[in-house]
């Protein structure tokens, strides 16, 4: 043994000792990281029962769950036609009548629910979903996603350039900022849920029915319209200052050099925005981005207290699935698919980003 | 000396092992059942010195309480001693609780419904020890029928015609008034609400207890549209995310003037902090086709954990609450509806609740939810069914369409048989 080492080179002997210090790492992070993600992506294959009470394994079922989960379809709907005429028959308003989607879409062997109906060169057709309702929760959360954090990214930009510059009570503005950001979402979800009422006793339907907006009984929970805007006014409201304080520790980072010369050279504010800052910024960003985007991606929070099971997101669609209908192995398999989605995103960022260069 | 020191010692030892009891009841926080429950655990106490009972506050609403519970119960955590689980539950859950037939339920268990109790019963197993149960109820204010010369509705169209009336009258002075409020965000509460819909117009409980799958029918589509069409007329817009308490928030204000609840409500009206105090009264829920009205059985169990480390002091624990003290404690002070016949003859109950005796047919012949028929499913089936609903009830889609999916749906789960009704 001693004198296979002495034959190893010191950088050789450095690197194996490097090996030997990471086992410990290595190992915690298997027992906390690799062991769950395993087990989850191995239940996806089963159709395990939670909270079964029963000993028994589940059965192994192959992909069936994902295929219950992403399968879809397109058909065309059929016109109806007028047994007295033949001809197709019209609505009052002479719009064509179709065939009812739930007629349409296959039943055997497996049954699709429609998702969505769309006209395409004069022909319906409708598609339909084995799940209609994940389909819907990823778009929601796709939605949720794109546009809170682009919301988040502008103001949270705005807000940091301002802490950032020189006034009495900064110290203060800084910390101040950061409340919504540190009170627990649960609780928070709770007060907006008050001030969201249906009726006059919540501050919204209040002000804005004294603004004349409104009856004063604008159901921003439950009303197809509102439920979108109203999560991501919760949203951005929570999460602005995060990313305030990510951009802000990106700022501090700019050598004031850098504008002093700008202004020798006679940049204007604007030049300088956009010539200093910004580049050099852009390291930050990226990383703010990605921590919001994954984030926002598996949002459960704010959307399970404030919609509950009127509207979904995938991981209040996954908690439904395990708790409410204690499908564990359909769970895991949505679990896997947030999974991918996240990978996705992140790997497009790290790539248009250009972080794993910096 | 020694022999008395050692004596000494060993009697402190096993007091301190005995006072290390301690049962945790996982328990319910609508109105005032916290505070009944944490009265229920002192009196226990009172009595078994030995034993610290500490009671858990759980979610107000059905679903994410049967989640917790689950949580608990895939790890089969010992932590929880005592459930207190829904009506509809016993079927799904049974296989996590103990059998009080082997803790000397059999002395009591003939004092209760015997239709409670058979619900509560799996495989000749006594799961749960029936604690108070529920039925639907119509809320009324007096004064303002009075006012308006009308009569307590006996139809929907009756309620739908005199909510209309009170709410054009009201809103000249209160901007805030509504006809009509009940639970109809998206849970159980509404599976309770349509049930009762569904069945005072003919059109079934959803799944037969026969096994056939009933929703998609002609009577269910017409009742839920008119249903769908109180919304934003005499019903809030948000009552499409009102549970019991946002419902009883709106009607113990004075400002609407119908509500459908469960009894609980009764004593928490006439209470001091009420606006409707004297104000109120209760009747059966009105009718639709079928010319009578229905109630949904509602009500609560107590249930022992397998998985607690002392089953046996559990099992008493349970059974003291749901005995005769506890019961009329809770009657006479939440107008709890007891499981205890002999409770509905008592004289402090029936004054503190007038309606337990005008009522009494209502709580008898409470129509149940399908939760035997399709055990152990039924909150699978009750999830799609109270969705389906929901989305009837915002407009978004067709009620036919929506019913034909549903039925299809079930079928899915249960494999039973489909009547089509249209």
């Amino acid at each position: 043994m001693a004198r296979k080492d002495s034959k190893l080179t010191l950088a050789q002997k450095e690197q194996r000792t490097a090996y030997r210090l990471l086992i410990p790492a290595l190992v915690i992070l298997a027992a906390v990281a690799f062991y769950p993600l395993f087990e989850v992506f191995y239940t996806s294959f089963t159709n395990r029962v939670f909270a079964s009470g029963t000993d028994e394994a589940p059965d192994f079922i192959g992909i069936e769950n994902y295929k219950s989960l992403l399968g879809l379809t397109i058909q065309e709907m059929p016109p109806v036609i007028d047994t007295e005429t033949g001809q197709p028959q019209t609505d009052a308003s002479g719009k064509a009548v179709y065939e009812r989607a739930v007629r349409v879409l296959p039943r055997t062997p497996v049954r699709y629910r429609e998702w969505f109906q769309f006209s395409f060169f004069g022909k319906r057709y409708v598609v339909g979903a084995r799940d209609p309702e994940f389909m819907k929760a990823i778009w929601n959360t796709l939605v949720f996603t794109v546009v809170s954090v682009f919301l988040e990214t502008i103001l949270g930009l705005g807000v940091a350039l301002v802490v950032n510059s020189n006034f009495k009570g900064r110290g203060v503005m800084r910390a101040t900022m950061l409340v919504p950001w540190a009170v627990i979402t649960v609780v928070s979800a709770r007060i907006w849920e008050w001030m969201l009422q249906p009726t006059r006793a919540g501050l919204f339907n209040m002000v804005l029915n004294r603004l004349g907006l409104g009856d004063g009984s604008l159901s921003f929970l439950s009303s197809p319209a509102l439920q979108m805007p109203t999560l991501i006014a919760v949203d951005v409201w929570k999460t602005t200052p995060f990313m305030a304080l990510l951009l802000l520790a990106g700022l501090q980072l700019i050598p004031r050099e850098l504008y002093e010369a700008g202004r020798v050279d006679g940049a204007s504010k604007f030049r300088q925005f956009f010539s200093i800052t910004l580049p050099l910024l852009k390291p930050t960003l990226a990383v703010a981005l990605i921590f919001r985007t994954l984030d926002a991606l598996r949002a459960f929070d704010v959307f399970q207290v404030l919609m509950g099971n009127r509207m979904y997101s995938m991981a209040t669609y996954n908690y439904y699935q395990l708790i409410g209908n204690r499908n564990m192995g359909l769970a895991s398999a949505i679990g896997v698919i947030i999974f991918i989605f996240i990978a996705v995103f992140a790997v497009i960022y790290m790539r248009f980003m250009g972080v794993d260069k910096e | 000396m020694r022999k008395l020191l050692l004596t000494l010692m060993v009697v402190l030892v096993a007091l301190v092992a005995f006072s290390q009891i301690v049962l945790t009841v996982a328990a319910g926080a609508v109105g005032q059942e916290l505070e009944l429950t944490k009265q229920a655990a002192e009196a226990y106490m009172s009595i078994h010195p030995d034993i610290t009972v500490k009671v858990l506050d759980t979610p107000d609403m059905v679903q994410d309480r049967l989640g917790l519970y689950l949580q608990f119960l895939e790890a089969k955590s010992p932590e929880i001693d005592v459930y207190q689980v829904d009506v509809i539950w016993p079927g799904d859950l049974a296989q996590h609780f103990i059998d009080f037939y082997e803790y000397n339920a059999d002395k009591v268990v003939s004092m209760h419904f015997p239709a409670i109790v058979e619900n509560n019963t799996v495989d000749g197993k006594l799961v749960a020890i029936p604690w108070f149960t529920d039925a639907g109820l119509l809320y009324y204010r007096t004064d303002l029928l009075e006012k308006y010369g009308l009569k307590p509705p006996t139809t929907w169209d009756e309620l739908e015609n005199a909510a209309k009336i009170i709410q054009e009258g009201e809103r000249k002075t209160n901007p805030d008034f509504w006809g009509f409020v009940w639970q109809g965000n998206a849970y159980e509460g509404l599976t309770c609400d349509a049930l009762e819909w569904l069945a005072s117009n003919d059109a079934g409980t959803i799944i037969s207890p026969d096994k056939k799958i009933t929703i998609a029918n002609a009577n269910a589509i017409e009742i839920l549209e008119k249903v769908a069409g109180w919304i934003g007329t005499i019903s809030p817009s948000g009552v499409l995310t009102f549970a019991e308490e946002d419902a009883r928030a709106v009607w113990q204000t004075g400002n609407a003037a119908f509500m459908r609840n469960w009894p609980y409500c009764y004593s928490l009206s006439k209470g001091p902090d009420s606006n409707v105090a004297g104000k109120f009264d209760v009747s059966p829920l009105p009718a639709g086709k079928s010319g009578n009205g229905a109630a949904t059985l509602g009500g609560w169990q107590l249930s022992v954990s397998k998985y607690s480390k002392n089953p046996k002091e559990a099992a008493d624990l349970a059974l003291f609450m749901a005995g005769y003290e506890i019961q009329k404690l809770r009657a006479v002070e939440g107008s709890m509806n007891p499981t205890i016949q002999a409770l509905y003859a008592d004289y402090e109950v029936i004054k503190a609740n007038p309606f337990f005796g005008s009522l009494f047919d209502v709580f008898i012949n409470a129509v149940a939810r399908p939760s035997t028929a399709t055990a152990p499913r039924y909150n699978e089936v009750s999830t799609l069914f109270f969705k389906a609903v929901h989305r009837i009830l915002s407009g978004t889609s067709d009620a036919q369409n929506v019913l034909e999916e549903l039925a299809l749906d079930l079928q899915d789960i249960t494999g039973f048989e489909i009547v089509w009704g249209f």
